[in-house]
């Protein structure tokens, strides 16, 4: 059965592929994305609107079509996300 | 020696929860997640209610001496504590039952409830203990999916409180015996087994929320 994953998992899953699994130097394309973080695209492009305002993603205009890399914050970010992801690990519970 | 080692016990509930109910608040700070928050209000409210016992016992101690704690202030402050144990509860139901989850089918049966109809403070006390150890299984549970060790510290730490609440409960049946002083060594194993995996968090790493400095 597949695992259950909370909306802060699915932030956590993008920001570690546009961190760690680039297409090139651009960034990730949404397409590539969705299939990396496994999510429908209308519920991605509100979480990539969500993270570009937030600054934690950059976004990348390339002749009509957009890509994704993460900003310092997101590194920050995401540096916070596993360490109380292993804090909430020790009570049993997902952030 | 009650009074001592009621004290020690609210002085050490008091400090873990409110260190647990810190880091959990910066956590929810920085990543913004429901999860930390309920944290937040649980940690902080086991916290006080600790707070509000041991202020009550030195209130007694140095300033009224009538040899007797006001019931009320105990019972007011295991009230805040349950507060803070639903919470843990709570958090563990919403992961139990969420959905997808494979625990969604798998609890058919609550536990049921054993109610003292003498005083409010039994009844706090049974409610924690349910909630203790509800919380406890959930986080066994847990961890025979993670297999980290802070998860089994923590079920263990949960589960001390949950005896230390139960015997503390049964020792109404038997108040001159050694029952309360049991329970209270127990509880203050279990918040020390609750401490050991939250003073492993690298908190030096994490980059604090502005509105925190």
């Amino acid at each position: 059965m597949a695992e259950y994953r909370t909306h802060m998992k699915i932030i956590g899953d993008i920001l570690v592929t546009t961190r760690d699994d680039l297409q090139d130097e651009n960034g990730a394309s949404v397409t590539y994305l969705i299939r990396k973080a496994n999510i429908s695209h209308s519920r991605i492009s509100r979480i990539l609107k969500t993270l570009v305002s937030q600054g934690l993603l950059e976004q990348v205009d390339l002749k009509g079509s957009n890509k994704y890399k993460i900003s310092q914050s997101g590194r920050e970010f995401l540096q916070a996300y596993y360490t109380f992801t292993n804090f909430a690990d020790s009570f049993g519970l997902s952030i | 020696m009650e009074f001592l080692l009621e004290n020690i016990l609210n002085l050490i509930g008091f400090l873990v929860g409110l260190a647990i109910g810190v880091m959990s608040f910066i956590g929810f700070r920085n990543t913004g997640s429901p999860t930390l928050f309920r944290l937040t209000i649980a940690f902080f409210s086991i916290s006080l209610g600790f707070f509000v016992i041991w202020v009550g016992y030195m209130a007694e101690d140095l300033v009224i001496k009538s040899g007797n704690i006001e019931k009320w202030i105990q019972t007011l402050g295991i009230a805040i504590q349950t507060v803070g144990y639903f919470f843990i509860a709570f958090s563990h139901s919403i992961k139990s039952f969420s959905p997808k989850s494979r625990y969604f089918r798998s609890i058919g049966i609550f536990p049921l409830f054993l109610i003292s109809s003498v005083q409010l403070e039994h009844i706090f006390r049974s409610i924690s203990f349910i909630l203790l150890a509800y919380g406890a299984i959930e986080t066994m549970l847990s961890y025979f999916d993670n297999r980290k060790k802070g998860t089994i510290s923590v079920a263990i730490g949960l589960a001390l409180l949950a005896l230390g609440e139960f015997l503390g409960w049964y020792s109404f049946l038997f108040p001159e015996s050694i029952l309360y002083y049991v329970s209270m060594i127990i509880k203050i194993a279990g918040l020390i087994a609750l401490f050991i995996p939250v003073s492993k968090i690298p908190l030096t790493k994490i980059k604090f929320d502005e509105g925190l400095e």
